[in-house]
């Protein structure tokens, strides 16, 4: 219970600041001691008293802090959720402010006074103060009007201001009041980075892969131009990929050859929408004439309730061909290495072409310079009827050097190539040539419009032509022309090196006979001088030589005791020696004669590694 | 339907209400503890025993003190009943409900 005689009071100073406690006491004890005012303010249910002499309204002590709290609440509020709070009188002009956002501001300074449009702004020439103090004069509540200002650090601030209209009871205008908050990193980064939505539609658009977004149903939800491109090309086909569509139905739906690939890819998608993946890759060939490998790539989406897929289609046929090149070019090396003749290396090397380019058959035309002719050496196709005819057929065709696409490959010595279903075929074709040579129609029979033809080289020659034929032959692109050059040029190495071994081997023939011609025999010893190789006639009466010395050799006869030494000597040295004569005593005590030659022989250390020789018989004697 | 009118605004009742409804007038002190227990409890009142026929105004002392002095109130909260006859005075946050009922004429 509050006592009335020393009464706790309080000014409302938003109304009052005037009024004296003394005064409020005396309208108290005017009240009368047991009137009901009295009674409620001693039971402590009064919040104000009203001076009846003035209108002047007291707050209790306990109502003006409740009231001062509750009002400290919501500027507490109003601060967490704004930077400043502001009031202005019926001119517009700021009666108060609170907060730091244009307080803290050049343009803010001594703001108190003063209408918004008399403050300087960074970009005042274009706010719009037309449109804004209409909005006033309508007494209509105004958002985010945005300000430019400097702070007192001199940096830019971009100061967002909300307001509106206050009345009176009476319904008379007082003024405004709203708050205000500092945008300048919103706006900053909003200028700096364009909205996503476009700025991803015009990413995914630039992408030359196609690609498409697929929701948990699988339906296409967005595309790019690549993918819409590739929607439009299959709309025909009745395959339907294009955004809205299902992609898993259409893939459940296929037939043919892209069935299994449809399943594969139908079963990886399923597998990343539903989180067990996060990223998928198929690989896969398609495209019966125009060859085209295409990897898919299936990769989940996170924190989107919508999108939980990205498929994309990379074509990646040239990086498949390139690699099939460069298998290529390590099959003919391996194939070059591995032969050991030209008939073993050439259908295997026609054959290697025509297997990774997709080639019908390969044939190779040798250069016969003295005649300007091409004769057909060696051919490979594949398992066909029709092509076992057509090179059946061409068996021993010649070709006029500058004639057909061979021709004009061996006189020209680069590349030359007629692709498939050209329409301006003025060059005959490989089955044209063949066909001036044999008379056969095998053009038109074999459906093989498409000729492909390169030079053999070797030392700046054209040894020969490799000439492939198929339907499916293309204009090469640098990568194809580079590997036929580099298959050309190690055929012609190895063809080169064949004519070489084969002149070695007919020399080393040739060398052979004549010493057949001039000796009776060939030789050969190790370190120690032991026999171990020995060619023709045997020496009579010495029986196997093999594992023994000369001198060891049981029927020697050693007349010149210094004579053997000095050979021995020389033979130690390594000397060669010539015409070192010897002789043997036959048990009927005849003797033969002997002359021979040696020289030592070396690795390819330069290590010693014994002698080799030949041996004569010279002439018989009569036993003694 | 309770018709409640804040900051000196009036709503008018039904025609066919009129003739029955209690009319009053709350003196309060902005949000001030006893004005707001004043507005629940005469709410709590209104809801149960006078459904929609009363018409109440609120008016705030803070920012019509003229209108506290014209009627002849001299503390808030106070809660006047002006119709039907006879007019009377209630002072203080009406937490009294048997005398509020008694000085409305209800019970």
């Amino acid at each position: 219970m509050r006592s009335l005689k020393n009464p706790r009071l309080a000014l409302n100073g938003r109304l009052r600041a005037s009024v004296k406690n003394e005064g409020l006491a005396s309208t108290i004890l005017r009240l009368g001691k047991n009137a009901p005012e009295s009674l409620a303010i001693q039971s402590g249910e009064i919040d104000a008293i009203i001076d009846p002499h003035n209108g002047h309204v007291i707050l209790l002590p306990e109502a003006q802090a409740a009231l001062v709290e509750g009002k400290a609440r919501f500027r507490s509020l109003v601060e967490l959720s704004t930077d400043g709070y502001w009031e202005q009188d019926e001119q517009y002009r700021f009666v108060s402010h609170t907060g730091a956002a244009i307080g803290n501001t050049q343009a803010g300074t001594g703001i108190l006074g003063k209408t918004l449009w008399e403050l300087s702004f960074d970009d005042g020439q274009q706010i719009d103060w037309p449109t804004y103090r209409t909005q006033l004069a309508w007494r209509a509540i105004f958002r985010d009007l945005e300000l430019r200002c400097l702070d007192q650090h001199g940096e830019l601030r971009i100061i967002s201001i909300s307001g509106e209209p206050l009345f009176a009871v009476d319904g008379g205008f007082k003024g405004y009041r709203g708050i205000t908050r500092d945008v300048t990193d919103r706006v900053l980064l909003q200028s700096a980075a364009p909205v996503f939505e476009p700025f991803a539609s015009t990413i995914l658009d630039s992408l030359a892969a196609q690609v498409c977004v697929l929701d948990a149903d699988g339906t296409i939800v967005k595309a790019n131009v690549a993918w819409r491109a590739l929607a439009a090309a299959h709309r025909g086909d009745g395959a339907d990929v294009s955004e809205g569509s299902n992609y898993l139905s259409l893939c459940d739906q296929l037939v043919g050859n892209e069935h299994v690939d449809a399943i594969a890819m139908a079963a990886g998608v399923r597998r990343v929408i539903a989180g067990e993946r996060e990223l998928f890759r198929y690989e896969y060939f398609c495209g019966a004439r125009e060859p085209r490998y295409v990897v898919a790539s299936v990769t989940r989406l996170r924190n989107d309730e919508k999108a939980r897929a990205i498929v994309s289609y990379e074509d990646i046929t040239q990086i498949k061909q390139s690699e099939q090149l460069l298998r290529l070019e390590c099959v003919v090396a391996r194939c070059l290495a591995d032969a050991d003749s030209t008939t073993a290396a050439l259908p295997a090397l026609i054959q290697a072409v025509c297997k990774t380019l997709r080639w019908d058959c390969g044939q190779y035309f040798r250069s016969d310079s003295e005649s300007e002719l091409l004769h057909l050496e060696h051919s490979w196709g594949r398992s066909s009827a029709v092509v076992a005819r057509f090179l059946a057929r061409s068996k021993g065709a010649t070709i006029r050097f500058g004639a057909g696409v061979s021709g004009r490959v061996c006189v020209s010595g680069e590349p030359l190539w007629i692709q498939s279903s050209s329409t301006q075929a003025l060059i005959p074709t490989q089955a044209h040539e063949i066909d001036l040579n044999t008379g056969a129609n095998a053009s038109t029979e074999m459906h093989m419009d498409g000729t492909f033809a390169f030079p053999v080289v070797a030392e700046g020659r054209v040894l020969g032509v490799l000439t492939f034929a198929a339907e499916t032959i293309r204009e090469p692109d640098d990568r194809l022309l580079q590997t036929v050059r580099s298959i050309g040029s190690q055929l012609g190495q190895f063809l080169l090196r064949q004519q070489l071994i084969e002149s070695l081997r007919q020399s080393e023939s040739h060398l052979q006979r004549l010493i057949a011609l001039s000796s009776n025999w060939t030789w050969e010893q190790d370190s120690e001088f032991r026999f171990t190789k020995f060619v023709g006639t045997t020496m009579s009466g010495c029986g196997s030589v093999l594992g023994k010395t000369l001198w060891e050799l049981p029927s020697m006869v050693l007349d010149d005791e210094n004579e053997w030494i000095r050979h021995k000597s020389e033979v130690r040295a390594r000397w060669s020696y010539c015409d070192f004569e010897y002789a043997t005593q036959l048990p009927e005590g005849q003797r033969r004669c002997y002359r021979i030659s040696g020289e030592p022989l070396y690795d390819a250390g330069g290590a010693f590694i014994g002698f080799h020789g030949t041996g004569l018989e010279i002439r018989r004697t009569e036993s003694r | 339907m309770t018709k409640k009118t804040n900051n000196g605004k009036r709503r008018a009742l039904p025609k066919s209400a009129i003739a029955t409804a209690v009319v009053m007038r709350l003196y309060i002190a902005s949000s001030a503890p006893n004005s707001m227990l004043a507005i629940a409890n005469l709410e709590a009142i209104c809801k149960e025993h006078l459904s929609d026929q009363f018409t109440l105004e609120i008016v705030d002392v803070l920012e019509s003190p003229e209108r506290a002095l014209a009627d002849g109130i001299l503390v808030t909260p106070s809660l006047a009943k002006l119709s039907p006859s006879p007019i009377a005075k209630i002072i203080g946050n009406l937490n009294d409900r048997v005398s509020v009922l008694h000085a409305l004429g209800i019970t």
